[in-house]
């Protein structure tokens, strides 16, 4: 007979994200998509346990360095997942006793024929169980990115970008929002239904479900098992997209018969948003990189029924003649660090370097230049990133006022009344996880002369 | 020791009622450690010498425990039910929703041809009612009501 054994494939799960270079998401979503006939709790359990220690690893393993001889880099991959994953649970999950969470292991262990380091991980573990409530942290007063990184689990030169680029209030928020769970944000599709009709049909669903912060049709949603078993999502009554891209929308401001393109559309939330503010008229253009990522976006577009989208696979860096000068709006919410959707990608922060910073502003300049020329005269763009770095942010939008022909456009008129600011008048926002309800990001309006 | 080839479903072997085993033998000892390595190998938690090939009422369980070696085993009680998922080392890929009694009791002979009663509750208790099908020829498809499920590993492209 065989097994689901819930840790095991835990253990599985971060091993692949620590060997291969794949995003957490993805692994941790393949997995519980083929394992969906385990119960509902078993598969939150799964998923709360291996985000919970990829969110978590660095606190983790300064706690394992302090109590284990051999330190955490020096384990075997197996081990070392094995550990933080048990140490994790011991530290944040209650409801497991510690007894079992080790016992666990040491079998998980055992199963795998790491007979000699049972003892080991069953010393480490139990170690850690006795010594939870007196466990040093480094202190404020010796360093705070230091002891910002451990208690954050943030890498030190991104703590350190935070306190450089924002106040420290602001930098602290940010860091404790980027470990924050957050309810998934959905988009209505009011072309179908309307706002209150979606939630009757969530609810019945035993979804629960609130109203967004600042965008009009936003709902947030919680207590669901997997999305696409919903009947409500099946049935293309609305999306996931953040409040903030759904705000970006709103900026846009657009008016029927717009041509649109959307040339970094994937997954295709700004796309299907744009489709519905058409209102069946018009046209938008998704476009991007891969067919991969556009299947997604064709995938989305049919569930919802629009049918004024056309997708293509189009690289954003190569221009198009036969585009020149066609937009009436152009959506360039380009390829970025991701350093405003830490909270939602857990291992964003481990993967990105100060180098690829510098190597994304660059490409983005590069895809600015390029897409630019879709835009007619008189037509729009918007400029956005997930990201609160202001070297791709600010550092883009001034690129673009001093190099592209275009001029700033005042977008305070379709921001509400909570989100107004002084920037709004300079045709930008940035909004920042943990001060605002909804991801970092970054969304500027141009108008072409 | 060795590792010994799994029959896999289809294999009109595994549809065979088992004999008993008469005395232990060198062969029969042999086979023994086998199927737990090969047990330990595939990463299963019980195994029965049908799925190895050999016609004998003999399985072997490790859930976590330790090796557990189950020679002419009998359920003499049971008693509750639970409901869960389990696989099959001979149906790879595959697993459904199979419902069992929570609790048993077997009277079987251990290595040493002496009488022994296990006790097992849920996963053991289980693994002791699927093993013990083998030797009759059932398999756990058989009891699914729902049908079998893939679970086979996801695909390692990206």
């Amino acid at each position: 007979m065989t097994q689901v054994n819930p840790r095991e494939l835990v253990v599985e799960i971060l091993l692949k994200i620590e060997k291969e270079a794949v995003f957490a998401n993805e692994v941790i979503g393949n997995v519980l998509k083929m394992y969906q006939f385990i119960p509902k709790q078993t598969r939150a359990f799964i998923n709360k346990v291996a985000e919970g220690t990829i969110e978590h690893q660095i606190q983790l393993d300064y706690i394992i360095n302090q109590f284990s001889k051999t330190k955490i880099n020096k384990c075997k991959p197996f081990i070392r997942v094995l550990l933080r994953m048990s140490v994790y649970q011991i530290l944040f999950l209650d409801r497991v006793p510690d007894r079992s969470v080790c016992d666990e292991a040491v079998k998980i262990a055992r199963k795998k024929g790491f007979h000699n380091l049972t003892g080991f991980v069953n010393g480490v573990l139990r170690n850690i169980s006795r010594n939870k409530d007196n466990i040093s942290y480094p202190k404020e007063e010796d360093g705070k990115v230091k002891a910002w990184s451990v208690r954050y689990s943030m890498p030190e030169w991104i703590v350190e970008k935070f306190l450089a680029d924002y106040s420290e209030e602001a930098a602290r928020q940010i860091l404790e929002a980027s470990m924050e769970e957050r309810d998934t944000c959905i988009r209505v599709n009011t072309s179908k239904l309307s706002k209150e009709e979606c939630i009757k049909k969530l609810e019945k669903e035993d979804v629960t479900v609130k109203q967004g912060f600042y965008a009009k049709d936003a709902l947030r949603i919680e207590d669901y098992d997997y999305l696409s078993g919903l009947t409500s999502f099946q049935e293309g009554d609305f999306n996931v997209q953040d409040e903030s891209s759904q705000l970006l929308c709103e900026i846009a401001d657009i008016k029927k018969d717009y041509v649109v393109m959307d040339v970094c559309s994937a997954p295709g939330g700004k796309t299907l948003h744009a489709a519905n503010e058409l209102k069946g008229t018009g046209l938008v253009i998704a476009r991007d990189l891969t067919e991969k990522k556009t299947e997604l976006i064709l995938e989305n577009v049919e569930r919802m029924g629009y049918q004024n989208v056309k997708v293509e696979v189009f690289d954003a860096l190569h221009f198009d003649e036969s585009m020149r000068e066609k937009a009436d709006l152009l959506i360039a919410d380009l390829p970025c660090s991701g350093l405003g959707i830490l909270g939602r990608k857990k291992d964003i922060k481990y993967s990105i370097t100060k180098e690829q910073l510098l190597e994304l502003q660059k490409m983005q300049k590069e895809m600015l230049k390029v897409v630019s020329g879709y835009v007619k005269k008189g037509g729009y763009l918007i400029f956005s990133t997930c990201t609160i770095n202001p070297e791709e942010n600010i550092g883009n939008y001034r690129y673009i006022i001093e190099n592209l022909p275009f001029r700033i456009v005042d977008i305070t008129g379709k921001l509400p009344d909570s989100l107004k600011c002084e920037t709004a008048k300079e045709g930008y926002i940035q909004l920042l996880q943990g001060i605002h309800h909804c991801d970092g990001f970054f969304i500027s309006k141009f108008q072409k002369i | 020791m060795a590792i010994r080839n799994i029959r896999i479903d289809g294999d009109d072997i595994l549809r065979k009622k088992c004999r008993p085993v008469e005395e232990m033998t060198p062969k029969i000892q042999e086979l023994i450690d086998d199927m737990l390595e090969t047990m330990y190998e595939a990463d299963g938690v019980g195994l029965a010498a049908p799925q190895v090939g050999i016609l004998k009422r003999l399985v072997v369980i490790d859930i976590g425990e330790g090796p557990l070696v189950l020679i002419n085993p009998e359920i003499i009680e049971k008693s509750g039910e639970q409901t869960g998922m389990e696989g099959c080392l001979s149906l790879p890929g595959k697993a459904a929703e199979i419902t069992r009694p929570n609790h048993v009791v077997c009277k079987a002979l251990n290595e040493d041809m002496e009488e022994i009663t296990v006790e097992g509750e849920e996963l053991l208790a289980r693994a002791i009612c699927h093993e013990l099908d083998h030797l009759e020829g059932i398999l756990y498809k058989d009891l699914a009501k729902n049908g079998l499920l893939d679970v086979e590993a996801p695909d390692e492209e990206e």
